[in-house]
């Protein structure tokens, strides 16, 4: 009895620790959380004001805003949802209403997987060797083009994902009044499942609002305020990097600040997405 | 009597019919018309597909092309060769590929431990109304740009490690034979340690969502047997849970080594751009994607530039075969549960 | 319509009167493939218009497979296949010239679980005719308006044709369903065990639904409650493993079965 007694408390101490040890785990990694967004409001708080979105980039040494880097992420960002959503709500749709048995599909599905988690630097350096090296400079376009590329695989996942959840019933249903497939698709499925594929174009942005390595050497960065296109131009990320590797202290001050914008934003679409495709769960 | 609704895809089809004879004979010729539109949808969207297709290929073929230079005149040896030696126009990517794998490493064996754990407590010790909450707080880490962990990795943690853990951990493995050189060196704070440890607090989220999603894909009615036998909630966990959900956990994994084999913005900042291998992890190194984020607009000459292309090359494939890998065995734990 | 068009196999039509009664869908010699596996064999029956023909059988019989026949729906997917030949009036729906949207406008099919469309009441209904016709409003909201009195639906849903389908009661959404299949104006519909999701007393609707229904369409019900398919059908098929055993008027199929497997299922010895 005293031996079992003994094993039992054994157990029940392992038990204990390894309970102790993942709360301790979850701590640590609430912890960095708190950490690092402290930090970003601490740092990027101060210098929070109206000037940062209504001035431009200043020269080193004096103070200004960053207006031409939010600008420019803005079109860039716009530009790469215009470019990728299509394609990646076409495919997906492809995946979950055509594609079920080919063999097209599953390899599409395999490589979307691939793509979803390649270094974004390689999408940079694919881009440059297809448009910027040709076309001689830099320019927006590549940069817009680099980040559709990275919109592609969120996009299609969400929405294969999405209209999977459609009950094969409805389907039916629509097919049963005569409805062609492409219309039972467009009017019905989309439908059902629109929640779900607004909130994929929301984790796209979110995503590629943050990238700056595609941009390092598509859009690559411009000092000047210019809105050209088809030239370099400016984006919030790569800014960032250039102000924070600098020796100027009102650079460094706006690139925290920046940060913290940046951050905010991918924030807040992270959860508006969630909550969008959460009345779903919730009951 | 104009029509006064929304016009539909249809109405568009019926244009110019006689709407008074809309009966049974109109039927067939509007799902006539209808039936072109079906067939170009579904080509659209086949071609769509086909896109991914192509950007795969596409990214593959240029990098193969931009690297081809580079390639022909290093061989092999651009594989083990260390130096990087722009003006003698040397370029060897041992350097770069040692610093990528050693940070991996770093990330991995803090990030699998930790994002298990993490995942264990959201499944079985947390109350349910907090399970939400902790869930998404760690799902933010994942969304948090990896420029922001850049420069918080070189303004707040690598000074402090520089100033209160290193000198600490040089001091600890001063003695112990072997383990000394790894921890040697003067302490700058950047370096090979600290750019692992930034990608272990960047690569944690995936391993602990992942590994939520299995554990909780675990049937309760499994749970419930080995709890009827008596077992703790540490047994259950090692002898049921865990082994149900091993395939699952290790394509988390391996998607996580695919995340942090690719991390560009984090490593730059803090890794101190060295094209140096060195025994210790307290010292600067480079990893491929922080060498071609850093050199690459400088990159004067085309075999300069081809090297780095070149790199993104390895480190494409290298990523390439993780994340099949990854995705080859989450497809088993698919097609198990199925 | 074509009466005399072929012989049926003397195991149907034991006491009905073929002289004044038309068949609407002729099936002869059918077989039906799921990949290799076999699920019907060699089915041969009629069914008359304006009539209520019930399909009955154990689990696993065969009778929703038939049913789904009749619409082509297996045509969705890929490893379903179907050998023989159905006529719609003469014509063979199985045939590749045949365009599956046209026959689906003709057969329309109610389903066990209701499935309204992510949409208003309204449009639920609107939506099927303004697929085929071009309507001003006011003869859409009579049309919708029609449909919905034969769904018996009119008087509970009239001051909310706005709200969505699917804020409805399953007794009701099930009745929006029959609304849309009738709105777009079919010849026969199928209905695949239409009240086992519901209550009795949404049940019971919709077998007076069904009744009435028939001065207008050919039904055909699939049903695992026999009490069911006794009160609403005037033919009976009793189907097992894929096979048919017997198919008749309902009264002598249900009093005087020929067949020693009909009667034991009937009396509940197996099922």
């Amino acid at each position: 009895m005293a031996r079992s007694t003994s094993l039992y408390s054994a157990r029940q101490r392992r038990s204990r620790v390894a309970m102790v040890l993942s709360l301790v785990a979850t701590l640590f990694g609430l912890g960095w959380l708190v950490l690092i967004l402290g930090v970003l409001v601490y740092k990027g708080f101060g210098g929070l004001s109206l000037k940062v979105f209504t001035e431009m980039t200043p020269p080193p040494g004096s103070d200004g805003g960053l207006l031409n880097p939010i600008i420019g992420s803005l079109i860039l960002t716009a530009l790469a949802v215009v470019i990728g959503t299509p394609i990646g709500i076409l495919a997906g749709t492809y995946l979950a209403e055509y594609g079920r048995h080919e063999r097209l599909a599953s390899a599409v599905r395999f490589i979307n997987d691939i793509l979803l988690s390649a270094p974004s630097i390689v999408i940079g350096l694919f881009v440059y060797e297809i448009m910027v090296a040709p076309m001689g400079h830099f320019s927006g376009w590549a940069g817009a083009v680099a980040l559709g590329v990275i919109v592609i695989p969120v996009v299609l996942r969400t929405t294969e994902d999405m209209l999977r959840l459609v009950p094969d019933t409805l389907r039916e249903a629509a097919a049963s009044i005569g409805l062609p497939r492409s219309l039972m698709i467009t009017r019905i499925a989309y439908r059902a499942a629109s929640a779900g594929m607004l909130t994929g174009v929301l984790l796209a942005v979110a995503r590629i609002s943050g990238e700056t390595a595609p941009l390092l050497f598509t859009a690559l960065n411009n000092q000047f305020g210019s809105m050209n296109m088809n030239g370099p131009i400016a984006s919030l990320p790569v800014v960032i990097f250039q102000f924070a590797l600098s020796p100027y202290a009102e650079w460094q001050k706006l690139a925290w600040t920046g940060a913290l914008v940046i951050t905010m934003t991918v924030l807040a679409l992270s959860i508006v997405a969630r909550l969008i495709a959460a009345p779903r769960k919730s009951s | 009597m104009p029509p006064e609704r929304r016009r539909s895809v249809a109405d568009v089809a019926l244009q110019g019919r006689d709407a008074v004879t809309g009966e049974m004979p109109a039927r067939a010729q509007v799902i006539d018309r209808l039936r072109i539109g079906d067939a170009a949808f579904r080509n659209i969207t086949r071609l769509a597909a086909i896109a991914v297709l192509v950007i795969l290929g596409g990214v593959i073929v240029s990098l193969v092309i931009g690297a081809a230079p580079a390639l022909q005149a290093f061989g092999f040896n651009f594989l083990i060769e260390e130096r990087w030696n722009p003006v003698t126009e040397r370029f060897g990517a041992l350097a770069p590929i040692y610093g990528t794998v050693v940070t991996s490493l770093i990330a991995m064996l803090i990030a699998v431990p930790v994002g298990l754990l993490i995942a264990i407590f959201l499944t079985e010790l947390c109350p349910m109304w907090l399970r939400r909450p902790i869930g998404i707080a760690i799902e933010l880490l994942a969304g948090i740009p990896s420029i922001i962990y850049g420069i918080w990795g070189l303004f707040v943690f690598a000074p402090f490690l520089q100033q209160h853990v290193q000198p600490g951990l040089i001091a600890l493995f001063e003695s112990v034979p072997g383990i000394s050189s790894l921890f040697a060196g003067p302490p700058y704070g950047i370096g090979v340690l600290t750019a692992g440890l930034i990608l272990a607090i960047m690569v944690l989220p995936f391993i602990t969502s992942i590994s939520r999603d299995v554990f909780d894909a675990v049937p309760p009615m499994l749970k419930e047997s080995a709890y009827g036998l008596g077992c703790t909630t540490w047994e259950v966990v090692r002898s049921v849970v865990l082994p149900y959900a091993r395939v699952g956990v290790i394509g988390g994994v391996m998607l996580g080594l695919g995340r942090a084999l690719g991390e560009t913005m984090a490593v730059t900042f803090v890794i101190g751009n060295a094209h140096k291998i060195s025994a210790s992890m307290l010292a600067p190194g480079t990893t491929i994607s922080a060498t071609i984020a850093n050199e690459f607009t400088e990159a004067v000459g085309d075999l300069y530039t081809s090297s780095l292309i070149a790199l993104g090359l390895i480190l494409f494939l290298i990523t390439f075969i993780v994340l099949a890998c990854a995705r080859y065995m989450l497809l088993r734990l698919e097609r198990r549960t199925a | 319509m074509n009466v005399a068009a072929m012989s049926v196999p003397s195991v149907v039509h034991a006491a009905a009167d073929p002289a004044e009664l038309e068949d609407k869908v002729i099936i002869r010699d059918l077989n039906f493939y799921y990949g290799d596996a076999q699920a019907l064999k060699n089915i041969s029956l009629s069914l008359l218009s304006n009539k209520t023909t019930a399909f009955i059988g154990p689990s696993g019989c065969g009778k929703s497979t038939l049913l789904r026949v009749l619409n082509r729906m297996y045509d969705l997917y890929p490893n379903q296949r179907a050998e023989g030949e159905v006529l719609l009036d003469g014509e063979d729906i199985l045939s590749a010239a045949q365009d599956v949207n046209l026959l689906r406008a003709r057969i329309g099919m109610v389903f066990q679980k209701p499935t309204p469309f992510p949409m208003s009441i309204y449009e639920n209904i609107g939506f099927g005719i303004r697929l085929y016709e071009k309507l001003p409003k006011s003869e859409l909201d009579d049309r919708v308006e029609h449909a919905l009195r034969r769904a018996a639906l009119w008087e509970e849903v009239k001051d909310k044709l706005s709200q969505s389908g699917l804020s409805l009661s399953g007794g009701q959404q099930q009745r929006l369903c029959i609304a849309r299949t009738v709105a777009v104006k079919p010849e026969v519909i199928l209905l695949d065990e239409p009240a086992s999701a519901l209550d009795p007393i949404s049940t019971a609707k919709i077998e007076e639904l069904i009744d009435e229904l028939k001065r207008d369409y050919t039904i055909v019900i699939v049903t695992h409650n026999m009490q069911q398919a006794a009160r609403v059908s005037d033919f009976t098929a009793f189907m097992y493993l894929g096979e048919l055993i017997e198919f008749g008027a309902t009264n002598r199929v249900f009093t005087n079965p020929a067949k020693r497997q009909t009667q034991d299922y009937i009396t509940g010895r197996f099922g």
